[in-house]
């Protein structure tokens, strides 16, 4: 105010009006300091106030999209577990198959084979059957159920949905959370039929129990059947490895993401200590000065001249 | 002629003395609320004698002519208008504070964004019964968000009604001062210390009631004042011993109108003005809440009955009611979630048909419609703000020049104070030193 006063009230009234503004002046930057954050409420800065919330609500929805991710994580880890037991399985069914394969080979010999073949078949329906981290089928699709089921002849029926989840796993990228069972488990055969590993080895082990009238050649025909299988095992495996690896790659550049977001919302948010103080100080300084210019403008009367 | 110089005297002693209580009356009242600092006005009183020459050397002494109010009628309309402005926007951007507070603070936006974060996290496994359950929890909070966000609105609106309301109240009364004090002036003796008391008592009048609206003044001879609101073409509020009364009408959507003797008025200035226009703003922002809340509301029940439950029956409705006053769960549990589509059976895990209500959330996008509403508000108040901080700073600038002008300055009452003493004391010397010659001409012998 430039008015030079001659009011004894006027002058009282200035320096009160004055000084109550450097006190909130000062009041607010000790607010800023305590609180950490440079907006109080959203009329501060309105635009940042805004960039903040939708900062805010991307943070929130990344961290379940994390937690998603996890779980994606886990699902594919047990998959491709469970798909290494089904190799090692199947690498024996084929040792099994080789044996019985030979001419020298006695039905006897052949018998036992079948019986451990069941066995590995079992193992198969079983791991077939594994459970994903929240207890439904791993590679049942969306079913609510198991992925396979023995008919009434003992033979594996796959009961899943057709395809397997997707959880999304935020910026708009998804992942399949794990694979059918019939995606990595069925193939076509040399002779063009479709089948599946279960039933191959099923049909092997019936074969060699006296289904067959040539148990030797059904067990070559096996063997070839088998490797095809086998190959469209570890194409479903390496199908798993791609999508854990595709989780990593998302997970990493979410990271990233909220790395910038942390450095954006204390740009826009947080107080900058260095320069609060500072500028704290100054009002502080201001502040102690006009109260003692005042102290002394207003000892200053005439009225303790006059004796 | 001895005579002559004590009566002389007498009236240079009286009139001392008068300035000497006035200059007190101004120390005595050096902090009183509107109180313009008087002084003494002196003039030489003449006298001719019938045996005296029209030419002929007169002195009487001095009167009193009068206490001299400084006032500074232009100054005095500035605070006037200026503090009028100021009332409004404080009271404007006050209202508007609250708005913001309660839809801000009452975290609407931060339950939106958890009950979309609920939706998602169900897609890692829809028939989870806790995953389900939170959801059903979240929308319930959500729900009662905008329940106390509507209620703490429809209590911004009370508050400033009622505040609006005694507003009308103080002018209605000061209106009526105001009639009596222009009663009193026109009967009131010219230059008088009555009539002073009567004009700071009429200007403090003024200066309250710009405070509530805007007025226009205009002073009589007589310096009684007529008051007219609602811009120079209103209704006249005081006219000599007439006042107006003003009245407040409420419409259905919580704005606020105003008349005055029955004839509508617009106010544009002052605290009512103010309060006025933070209703009509609230007003918008309620509505604008229920847009929120009714899309949130549709988007989330028509998905429902696109589905079928957790149990396979076909989706009911997650929300009841229409606004953001009424919303509320009405779902008995996480299984009501209609998560697949209708095709599926009991327990189904395919998500489809949550999807499809994330996807048309997404376009719904209600915590989008929050956020604009929110950046509304608070834009408003960041905007007015500085309107309200500008036009108070130009206020208090007047009335510190109306207080520089016709306020009491100590130091010179002072210097008054000594003047009108060494005044007195003059005189009374002259009286002495007429008795002194008189003394010599009776000792004359």
């Amino acid at each position: 105010m430039s008015i030079v006063s001659t009011s004894t009230g006027a002058f009282f009234e200035r320096a009160r009006s004055d000084m109550k503004n450097l006190r909130t002046q000062a009041e607010g930057l000790q607010a800023q300091l305590s609180s950490g954050n440079k907006l109080d409420r959203s009329s501060d800065n309105p635009v940042a106030a805004s960039r903040l919330r939708a900062l805010d609500r991307l943070t929130s929805l990344s961290s379940i999209d994390a937690a998603n991710a996890g779980r994606a994580n886990s699902d594919l880890t047990l998959a491709d577990a469970a798909m290494s037991d089904i190799t090692d399985a199947l690498v024996r069914a084929q040792e099994l198959a080789s044996q019985a394969a030979t001419g020298t080979t006695t039905d006897e010999q052949r018998s036992s084979i079948a019986t451990e073949l069941d066995q590995i078949h079992g193992s198969l329906l079983s791991l077939a059957n594994a459970r994903d981290s929240d207890g439904h089928a791993l590679f049942g699709g969306e079913g609510a159920g198991d992925a396979y089921q023995l008919d009434a002849s003992g033979n594996a029926v796959y009961v899943g949905t057709p395809a397997a989840g997707e959880l999304p796993l935020g910026e708009g990228q998804s992942v399949t959370r794990s694979m059918t069972g019939p995606e990595f488990l069925a193939f076509t055969d040399g002779s063009g039929n479709t089948t599946d590993l279960l039933a191959t080895i099923k049909g092997l082990a019936d074969a060699l129990k006296g289904g067959a009238t040539d148990p030797a050649s059904a067990a070559r025909d096996a063997l070839g059947t088998l490797q095809t299988g086998l190959d469209t095992l570890t194409t479903g495996q390496t199908v798993v490895g791609t999508r854990l690896a595709w989780i990593e790659l998302t997970t990493d550049r979410r990271s990233n993401l909220a790395d910038l977001r942390s450095t954006e919302q204390a740009d826009l948010g947080a107080t900058d200590v260095t320069s609060t103080i500072a500028r704290l100080q100054e009002t502080l300084l201001v502040l102690e000065a006009s109260q003692s210019s005042f102290g002394k403008l207003s000892d200053l009367s005439l009225f303790s001249m006059l004796h | 002629m001895g005579a002559d110089l004590v009566s002389i005297a007498n009236s240079g002693a009286r009139a001392a003395r008068t300035a000497l209580d006035v200059t007190a009356n101004n120390i005595a009242n050096a902090s009183s609320a509107g109180y313009i600092r008087r002084s003494v006005g002196l003039s030489e009183l003449g006298a001719n004698s019938v045996s005296s020459a029209p030419t002929a050397i007169n002195l009487a002494g001095v009167r009193v002519s009068g206490v001299v109010r400084n006032a500074d009628m232009f100054r005095q309309a500035e605070v006037r208008r200026t503090g009028s402005d100021a009332a409004r926007a404080g009271a404007e951007v006050t209202g508007l504070e609250n708005i913001e507070a309660a839809l801000e603070q009452t975290g609407v936006y931060d339950s939106i964004v958890g009950f979309e974060g609920g939706l998602q996290q169900l897609l890692s496994d829809p028939v989870d019964g806790s995953l389900r359950a939170s959801v059903v929890e979240q929308g319930r909070t959500l729900a009662q968000t905008f329940n106390v966000a509507a209620k703490s609105l429809d209590a911004v609106g009370e508050g400033l009604r009622f505040e609006a309301l005694d507003g009308v109240d103080a002018v209605n009364r000061i209106a009526g001062e105001l009639a009596r004090v222009n009663l009193r002036l026109s009967r009131a003796a010219d230059a008088s210390s009555d009539q002073t008391a009567l004009l700071d008592q009429r200007d403090n009048l003024l200066q309250e009631l710009s405070g509530h609206v805007d007025l226009t003044t205009s002073f009589n001879a007589d310096k009684t004042v007529a008051v007219i609101i609602g811009g120079p073409s209103g209704g006249a509020l005081v006219s000599g011993g007439a006042a107006g009364t003003m009245a407040m009408t409420t419409a259905p959507g919580g704005t606020v109108a105003f008349t005055l003797d029955g004839n509508a008025v617009t106010i544009g200035g002052g605290a009512i003005a103010g309060k006025s226009l933070a209703l009509t703003e609230l007003a918008q922002d309620h509505i604008k809440l229920d847009a929120v809340a009714s899309s949130l509301i549709t988007t989330v029940n028509n998905a429902q009955a696109a589905g079928v439950d957790l149990a396979g029956n076909s989706g009911q409705p997650l929300f009841a009611g229409t606004g953001a006053a009424d919303m509320a769960m009405v779902a008995s549990g996480g299984g009501a979630l209609a998560t697949a589509p209708a095709s599926a059976g009991a327990q189904s895990r395919n998500p489809a048909n949550l999807v499809a209500l994330r996807s048309a959330l997404g376009t719904a996008d209600p915590a989008g419609g929050m956020d604009a509403l929110l950046f509304g508000v608070s834009s408003a108040v960041a905007g007015r703000s500085i309107t309200r901080d500008a036009l108070a700073s130009i206020s208090s600038s007047a009335q510190v020049a109306l207080q520089a002008q016709a306020g009491v300055d100590l130091d010179q009452e002072a210097v008054n104070l000594v003047r009108y003493q060494q005044a007195y004391q003059a005189s009374a010397r002259i009286m002495q030193v007429a008795s002194d010659i008189f003394d010599s001409v009776l000792a004359i012998r």
